[in-house]
């Protein structure tokens, strides 16, 4: 049977579970603006109720702490799209610093400098021009001088994409210490975590690791797999182990062919980081894929223009009679040698204009057919099969196609993310509406119980006064 | 259900994007031009590069082809004056052949058919800008010169058989010279030096053998139909190249507005894009200060 006594410590017990509820709500609210807390819930938990004489009589409650409003679902996928979104963004400002380079000629004067489209116009133009008067000097003259516009755009937009290169080298090895640096404090939060709270939710220790993860996620592609005791085992996308059984895995680099390279354990993983994801996976990207491409359009077309009109050039009788030979070719332009490294190296080498060898073999200086066969390499397919300008209007739309489809997949991935952040916030985040609620709610109870104590003690005055007006009250 | 209490910061996130488009839509407005990176219009900054080759090309071939037209108008009126210059030497060759004139008149026949053949060798050496028209390919040199050793005297050509040609952007060539040995040095009755050459050896000593003087008088005739035929040649290209430059010319109108309202903002619809993108700017900003003041409010509304 249950005594006013019980009924008073009852109370007690109430009040001191309000008490404690009010600190989680205002923990809440204090942490309504800190990055990563997860909101907390009162954990109300009923007394084991007391049986007396076969009957049960209940014994109040009691606040056990609280719980984290943690979707660990959520979380992944957020961190995994989130990975994605860093990727194609890191991506996407590489590729608008490329294609930067390459802004569309928007006037039609031929004198616009910096577009190539209108500097390999221009110089085989030349040639045409010259076919109108051979000897004249000054025309001449044009066609090196045109020469050296394409030669000097080409090869600072090579020299640019190089150094857009290097850069992006230097950045993804900053990302590099930095992961190392994350995946070390997750592997201690993962032992404290183990330690604390091996089956259950372990609160702020848990939003730190949380926080890091999703810090992590930006960086690099990662997978997440739960382990016993509330660890966390991560590894790369592509399966290399990063953190496990609280110690973590370095990512070590080390110079290869001019580029740096990422290992792990000692395996090379740069191409697999490169696809993985996260701002690394954009910088690599970027960096070994995309600029490679440009720089190889480019080595090809300052290529094959170079051989294909050195070639020409020396098949002709320049204007102090001399046929070109190969011991003492009539060059215009540097001789490539290899595809590779053709743009960045390309410049004029001819520096007498009466070298232009307009002339047929062995023909007058004032025969013109070498300068209408120069002229025609210009719609002649020199550059794999295609003339030079169809090749450079080729590049120039790949390249704005690749980076309008990077762009739409980074808006996407965006959205995403957008999404998925709202989701989990609505389920994690501090709504402060909601702690009004909650705290009106334990005000109302508080007092409720405070009146029940008061009521009770009243009662127990009039019990120990039995009826009559005494000093008891 | 519950919401995301930072809705406002994502409504911020729409602003931004919002505030962004205004920004490409006002440099849109300002440059005039619609496709300013690559990204814009991959297929339109590919085209472009196409249209400004071919715009560029028609306008060197137009510039190419005011060259050339005065190098082939001083060729046409050389060979007009060839022309003229050799109807005189034929009928001062008829007169002296009719056997009416004294000695020294034939002689003095003979000399004016010389100075004739000076005239006709100074017109075949015309230059234009230093190049010599009449020598082929070697432009360098005087091509023609005559040699009195022998008689009759032989006037020799150093020029080539080279013809210069001027390429269209379609492809189609056009002829810019005749070599002079085709011209003054035709085979057989075709060639004017020899047959004026053999008029004045036919009369530099007074007495005329009329048979082989009137059979080199028919030569000279023969040669001037042949130089007229040849000046045909010149005549064409001129047409040619003045029809060229206006079929070019208008190409590259069509061309150019092509290209212009590829690269071109459209005014009117940039505009109503910008006006659409400040609506719906001042609409989230409206959105946001009503939230805020929503947001605040359960809590304010407790009693202290």
């Amino acid at each position: 049977m249950g005594t006013i006594n019980s009924a008073l410590s009852l109370m007690n017990g109430a009040l001191d579970a309000d008490q404690s509820a009010l600190s989680v709500v205002a923990n809440n609210v204090a942490n309504a603006n800190t990055t990563g807390y997860t909101e907390e819930t009162p954990n109300w938990q009923e007394n084991q109720p007391i049986e007396v004489n076969g009957i049960s009589i209940g014994s109040g409650v009691s606040e056990t702490g609280a719980t984290s409003q943690r979707d660990k679902v959520l979380e992944q996928r957020l961190d995994q799209q989130q990975q994605l979104a860093s990727a194609s963004g890191v991506r996407l400002t590489a590729l608008n610093n490329i294609q930067a380079l390459f802004t569309p000629d928007s006037g039609s004067s031929s004198s616009t400098a910096g577009d190539i489209g209108s500097d390999i116009t221009s110089f085989f133009d030349s040639f045409s021009s010259l076919e109108a008067d051979p000897t004249d000097n000054s025309l001449r003259q044009n066609v090196l001088s045109t020469a050296s516009t394409l030669a000097g755009d080409i090869s600072s937009a090579a020299a640019s994409l190089n150094s857009q290169r290097t850069a992006l080298d230097q950045e993804a090895t900053g990302v590099a210490s930095q992961v190392n640096s994350l995946t070390r404090a997750i592997a201690q939060l993962d032992l404290q975590i183990q330690s604390a709270s091996a089956d259950a939710d372990a609160g702020t220790l848990e939003d730190q690791r949380q926080q890091d993860l999703s810090q992590l996620s930006q960086l690099i592609g990662i997978n997440q797999v739960t382990t016993e005791n509330n660890g966390l085992s991560i590894t790369t996308t592509s399966g290399q182990l990063l953190v496990s059984e609280g110690s973590n895995q370095q990512l070590t680099t080390g110079t290869v062919n001019g580029v740096t390279d990422f290992f792990l354990g000692g395996t090379d993983v740069t191409s697999q980081l490169a696809t993985g994801g996260g701002q690394l996976g954009g910088y690599l990207t970027a960096r070994d894929q995309d600029i490679p491409k440009a720089l190889s359009s480019l080595d090809q077309l300052a290529y094959s223009i170079s051989t294909a009109v050195n070639k020409q050039n020396n098949t002709g009788t320049d204007l102090n009679s001399v046929t070109g030979s190969v011991a003492n070719p009539l060059y215009i332009f540097n001789d490539p040698g290899q595809v590779a490294g053709s743009a960045a190296a390309m410049t004029v080498t001819m520096t007498d204009p009466n070298q232009i060898a307009a002339a047929g073999a062995g023909d007058g200086a004032g025969d013109n057919s070498n300068a209408v066969d120069l002229f025609n390499l210009g719609s002649g397919t020199i550059v794999n099969g295609q003339s030079p300008i169809n090749s450079y209007s080729n590049f120039v739309s790949t390249l704005g196609s690749t980076v309008s489809e990077v762009q739409s997949e980074n808006t996407a991935q965006n959205a995403s993310v957008t999404q998925l952040q709202t989701q989990n916030n609505a389920f994690s985040s501090v709504n402060l509406n909601d702690e009004a609620a909650a705290m009106s709610k334990l005000e109302t109870s508080y007092q409720a119980a405070s009146q029940v104590f008061t009521m009770l003690n009243t009662i127990m005055a009039s019990a120990l006064n039995l009826g009559m007006q005494t000093t008891v009250s | 259900m519950r919401v995301d209490p930072s809705y406002v910061s994502n409504l911020v996130n729409s602003l931004d994007q919002s505030q962004a488009n205004e920004q490409q839509l006002s440099s849109e407005l300002s440059s005039g031009v619609s496709i300013a990176s690559l990204s814009q219009n991959p297929v339109g900054a590919g085209e472009n590069v196409l249209l400004l080759n071919q715009i560029q090309q028609d306008d060197s071939f137009t510039q190419s082809s005011n060259l050339v037209t005065g190098q082939l108008q001083v060729a046409d009126s050389a060979l007009g004056s060839v022309v003229s210059e050799l109807t005189q030497a034929i009928s001062l060759a008829t007169s002296a052949n009719n056997g009416t004139l004294s000695s020294s008149d034939v002689k003095s026949v003979g000399n004016q058919i010389a100075g004739i053949l000076n005239e006709v060798q100074s017109l075949a050496n015309s230059s234009y800008q230093g190049q010599y028209i009449f020598a082929g390919g070697r432009t360098s040199a005087a091509p023609f010169s005559t040699s009195t050793g022998s008689s009759p005297a032989v006037t020799s050509y150093k020029g080539d058989e080279g013809v210069n040609y001027l390429e269209m952007p379609n492809g189609q060539k056009i002829q810019l010279n005749v070599p002079g040995s085709q011209i003054f040095l035709g085979s057989g009755a075709n060639s004017v030096f020899g047959a004026l050459n053999a008029l004045v050896a036919d009369y530099a000593s007074g007495t005329v053998n009329s048979g082989q003087a009137v059979s080199d008088t028919e030569s000279l005739s023969t040669a001037l139909n042949y130089v007229s035929q040849q000046r045909v040649t010149i005549d064409n290209s001129m047409t040619q190249l003045s029809a060229a430059s206006g079929a070019v010319a208008s190409q590259q109108t069509q061309l150019t507005a092509a290209q212009t309202s590829l690269m071109q903002a459209d005014i009117p619809t940039v505009s109503t894009q910008l006006s659409l993108a400040e609506t719906q700017q001042t609409a989230l900003e409206d959105v946001i200060a009503q939230l805020d003041s929503v947001s605040n409010s359960l809590f304010s509304k407790m009693p202290n």
